[in-house]
């Protein structure tokens, strides 16, 4: 597949507005891909998987990082600014305007018996988080005692997040710091 | 004594919330917010425990069902669900009008985003020599196994704080499940749980 000439920061903002745009509803990943790759090729299917990889290897948000990630492939810093700016301002703008009515109205019985409701789905999204990725474990020991001692630390004796990944991190990495073909 | 029972202590005394008006709580708060942003591992679902810690006990902007309440919220809007951190800020600042409540907002989610996207700028313009660095390597190997601890953690303490009687844990296990089976999109799961609230078939 061909890639087109690179997209000015306006095109960038646009066409991020319009993933975001899309994808009210769900699907953020692939509406970004379906735009990005397969519209306005600004990418090419290869890179586009290589800025999944990254966005989900670093700190952030992974669609967020993505944004990002596509903004400053093409023009640095400012790219990335205005890609976040795209892919941000319309979500957050409905989210501002949910959030407000929820802090002015949520003492209304109505409101309060459906949130009562709402809250039990959520609470099973957030369960199936840790289920959703733990196949990838099951067959490592050392992995499944990392994340076992983790979840004591934080669950049972309530250690801080910053304080358990600046311990066990390091300990994880060294375990895992690839020696030749002992792994 | 334990952290829980400190907690338990510190809530049980009166827990004053703060004033973002004055501006050196509001540098603290920014500051809190600018520090954990790059310890958002797993795509930010991790800070949630950290979120609550923060919102709940420490400046006690909200209540444990309110943080229930701007969870589901976050979740059912669109756009990334992390985008609760601007409902946070919101909370900490409602009190003092809602000029100050989107204020707030605004500033708390900048200052989550800030620091991870200027790191992923520098990640996507050097990534070619990131590649193969046994660093990239050791990190993604080794920080997987600890992510995954954590949201396990955040899934439970969630749960903990939304349910409260057998009806509600129940439905909790279903969508669960289902979210893990099925590709149903997860509004389908909340609609029909707030229309079981709505019915009083599920309580607080």
């Amino acid at each position: 597949m061909t890639t087109s000439a690179a997209p000015s920061r306006l095109q960038l903002f646009l066409g991020m507005q319009q993933v975001a745009l899309s994808s009210f509803g769900g699907g953020l990943s692939a509406w970004s891909e379906r735009i990005v790759v397969e519209d306005r090729h600004w990418m090419s299917k290869e890179e586009f998987i290589t800025g999944l990889t990254v966005a989900r290897l670093f700190p952030g948000p992974n669609q967020i990082n993505m944004a990002v990630y596509i903004g400053s492939r093409f023009h640095g810093l400012s790219g990335a600014l205005v890609a976040l700016l795209g892919i941000l301002l319309l979500p957050f703008s409905v989210l501002l305007v949910l959030g407000l009515s929820y802090y002015y109205l949520h003492e209304t019985l109505a409101v309060d018996r459906v949130l009562a409701g709402v809250i039990t789905a959520s609470a099973g999204m957030a369960l199936s988080m840790g289920f959703k990725i733990a196949g990838a474990y099951t067959r490592d020991p050392v992995a499944l005692l990392l994340a076992g001692v983790s979840f004591i630390a934080m669950s049972v004796f309530h250690v801080r997040l910053v304080p358990l990944v600046l311990v066990a991190g390091p300990l994880a990495m060294a375990w895992y710091w690839p020696r030749g073909e002992r792994r | 004594m334990s952290a829980a029972a400190a907690t338990a202590t510190a809530a049980a005394q009166a827990c004053q919330a703060v004033h973002l008006s004055d501006w050196r709580n509001l540098l603290a708060v920014i500051w809190d917010f600018l520090s954990l942003s790059l310890f958002s591992l797993g795509g930010g679902n991790t800070l949630l425990n950290e979120y609550h810690h923060m919102a709940v006990d420490q400046y006690c902007w909200l209540s444990s069902r309110q943080f229930a309440d701007i969870y589901a919220i976050a979740e059912a809007a669109p756009g990334p669900s992390s985008m609760i951190v601007g409902l946070l800020g919101m909370g900490a600042a409602v009190k003092e009008g809602p000029a100050w409540a989107l204020l707030s907002a605004v500033v708390a989610e900048v200052s989550i985003l800030l620091p991870s996207t200027l790191l992923m700028v520098v990640a996507a313009l050097s990534w070619n020599r990131l590649r193969n660095s046994p660093w990239r390597v050791a990190f993604e190997r080794g920080l997987g196994p600890i992510t995954l601890g954590i949201l396990f953690s955040v899934g439970l303490k969630i749960l903990r704080i939304s349910d409260h009687d057998t009806p509600a844990y129940a439905v909790s296990l279903v969508v669960c499940v289902l979210m893990l089976r099925t590709k149903i999109s997860p509004l389908w799961f909340m609609a029909v749980a707030g229309a079981m609230g709505a019915l009083g078939i599920v309580n607080r």
